[in-house]
């Protein structure tokens, strides 16, 4: 029954993200009908009564709580997540349009970070002490600290704005004429460079802290201390002992870090202008999209949650010590 | 005095720097009405005049004076992210003393409640309840709170917890000493280095927490914090086809990343010196 904990604690995890997302709109100051009305002044969108009604059926909150709770766990279930009056459409698709540009945003990011991290690293503690690992140790504990949307900024004053290497908002050129297939794809990537860039410094120094680290741990072990009096290459050392060894923790350091690169996401999107799910995020609050805002929120906790908890869960498989720390 | 002259000198050059643009900033902020020549919220000159020797940072697009700004904001954001650093270690510390020294069902919910709390991300939570609630300083402060006692509570926790175990402590137990004694006169000396670093640390976190708030325009709009101005800044539409954002837009940049940085290099240090890496 033990090992089968972890289900429940992500059961309960989940339940208590779910449970605060009912509870936050319900204890706010006023309610989320307060801008539909028009009450506190600001410009009003022309939303029909139709909208205005099914905003209030999400919602229904003029049944009492516990049903309310109820029905909205049962609409959760369902992939439900309401209606948006400002895109006039279903939350749930809206969050699918948009998750098909911060995916790859994402899994480019944390690819590029992981794999220069962690080489990095190695090499690092390879020649720990030497003129490249301290300079390299003191870029990355600066840019651990810097928050990366600010070089973000940077990035888009001196590349994209003053030298036009880059464009400096959007995921493609709007009304573009793209002749060829190939065209397309490469605008779509021209616009990915600085985002993704951005994106990758998040973790980056996290990637190498932790994998020089790990390395410099590996080479103080008695087996490579072997491996060296044995007059085995360095080319084999390090890939056959140092990296078999050193790379599923910094696998799992992947999982662990999605919360950080999420958060990351969210402003460099906002940074770039980049058409993902954190630019909807932000214009949702702007438009008080409430429905929406919740969406995304969800979804973007909960994702994090269960990478958290898988990350966790290999760990203690790669290493037992931790189940009872 | 003697204490504090041993704590400088154990500081690497790093530390020392840091700690001297950390003081800077504290000076400008504490002093921020007196340094400024002009307020920071009206208008003194014409629209995006370039730094000169009046307008040290230049102006914005309606002629307020930046530098002025940037005084003001040194004054929010440094007193904002004390604030809660300051009230959240204390409730962090209340909290894992307590949990350490009673145990049993207290321990075991609290540690329920930090797993839980560490793993979901602060971001998307910060934005939620933010908007929702209405962005005003107060709601910024009790959000950052929440999210902030985490930590301290977490390494107060464990530490208070190695203390018990001490023979010191046993013996003053065993004359009787109880929670309330024991927390005054031994748990508290022992922990003051933790709860120093602890603090600086949620400093420079509650520093950029509130910057990326105020990034997303979720900013209090009548506090004008380093984050605001940035804000303001990249909100204007011509910003990125002319030469206003040297000024407008680099000043609150560069102070946010000096600050942090130098927080972060400082807390290092210290955390080396108090050696309270559990």
């Amino acid at each position: 029954m033990k090992r089968y904990k972890w289900i429940l604690d992500i059961i309960i995890t989940i339940l208590i993200v779910v449970t605060l997302n009912f509870f936050i709109p319900r204890l706010m100051p006023g309610d989320p009908f307060m801008y539909l009305e028009g009450e506190d002044g600001h410009i009003m969108s022309n939303f029909s009564e139709g909208d205005i009604q099914r905003y209030k059926e999400y919602y229904n909150m003029d049944k009492p709580l516990l049903e309310q709770y109820i029905d909205y766990l049962k609409k959760l279930v369902k992939l439900d997540l309401g209606y948006s009056i400002y895109y006039r459409h279903e939350v749930s698709y809206l969050i699918k349009s948009r998750l098909k540009w911060t995916i790859p945003l994402v899994a480019i990011s944390i690819l590029l970070s992981s794999f220069l991290g962690t080489v990095l690293g190695l090499i690092s503690a390879w020649k720990r002490g030497s003129f490249f690992d301290r300079l390299c140790y003191f870029i990355m504990i600066i840019l651990n600290e810097i928050p990366s949307f600010l070089i973000g900024v940077l990035f888009l004053f001196t590349l994209g704005a003053k030298y036009k290497l880059f464009p400096i908002s959007g995921g493609f050129t709007l009304y573009g004429n793209f002749v060829t297939r190939k065209e397309k794809i490469l605008d779509i990537i021209h616009h990915g460079v600085l985002p993704s860039l951005t994106l990758m410094l998040v973790s980056i120094g996290d990637y190498y802290l932790y994998a020089r680290n790990s390395m410099i741990n590996i080479l103080s072990k008695d087996y490579i201390k072997t491996a060296r009096a044995k007059g085995l290459k360095n080319r084999v050392i390090i890939f056959k002992h140092m990296l078999r060894n050193g790379i599923a923790p910094i696998l799992t350091r992947i999982f662990l870090s999605f919360g950080n690169i999420v958060g990351g996401a969210v402003l460099v999107e906002n940074v770039f202008a980049y058409p993902g799910l954190g630019k909807m995020m932000q214009s949702s609050i702007k438009t008080r999209d409430y429905p929406l805002l919740q969406g995304i929120f969800l979804v973007t906790t909960l994702t994090v949650l269960v990478t958290t908890i898988i990350g966790d869960k290999i760990n203690q498989i790669l290493d037992p010590r931790l189940k009872n720390g | 005095m003697d204490k504090i002259k041993k704590i400088y000198k154990k500081l690497t050059i790093m530390g020392k720097i840091s700690l001297l643009i950390f003081i800077i900033f504290l000076i400008m902020g504490v002093f921020s009405g007196k340094i400024a020549r002009f307020p920071h919220d009206n208008i003194v000159a014409a629209s995006f005049v370039s730094p000169n020797k009046t307008h040290l940072l230049g102006t914005d697009d309606l002629g307020m004076d930046i530098f002025a700004q940037i005084l003001y904001g040194a004054r929010v954001s440094i007193g904002l992210s004390l604030f809660v650093a300051i009230v959240s270690t204390l409730i962090g510390a209340s909290v894992g003393i307590v949990a350490a020294y009673y145990g049993g069902v207290i321990d075991r919910l609290l540690i329920r409640l930090i797993d839980v709390l560490t793993i979901i991300p602060s971001l998307p939570i910060l934005i939620i309840i933010s908007s929702f609630w209405g962005p005003s300083m107060k709601n910024i402060v009790i959000i950052l709170v929440l999210l902030s006692w985490i930590s301290p509570a977490r390494i107060i926790r464990s530490k208070t917890l190695q203390l018990k175990e001490e023979p010191y402590i046993l013996v003053a137990e065993y004359y009787g000493a109880g929670f309330l004694h024991l927390t005054r006169k031994h748990f508290i000396i022992e922990l003051v280095p933790i709860i120093l670093v602890s603090i600086i640390k949620l400093i420079s976190r509650t520093i950029v927490s509130e910057a990326s708030l105020s990034f997303l325009g979720l900013g209090d709009p009548t506090n004008k914090t380093w984050g605001l101005v940035l804000n303001f800044a990249l909100g204007f539409q011509a910003i990125y086809f002319t030469e206003y954002w040297k000024w407008w837009v680099l000043s609150p940049l560069l102070a946010i990343i000096l600050l942090v940085l130098a927080v972060a290099f400082l807390s290092v240090d210290l955390e080396k010196i108090a050696n309270t890496r559990l």
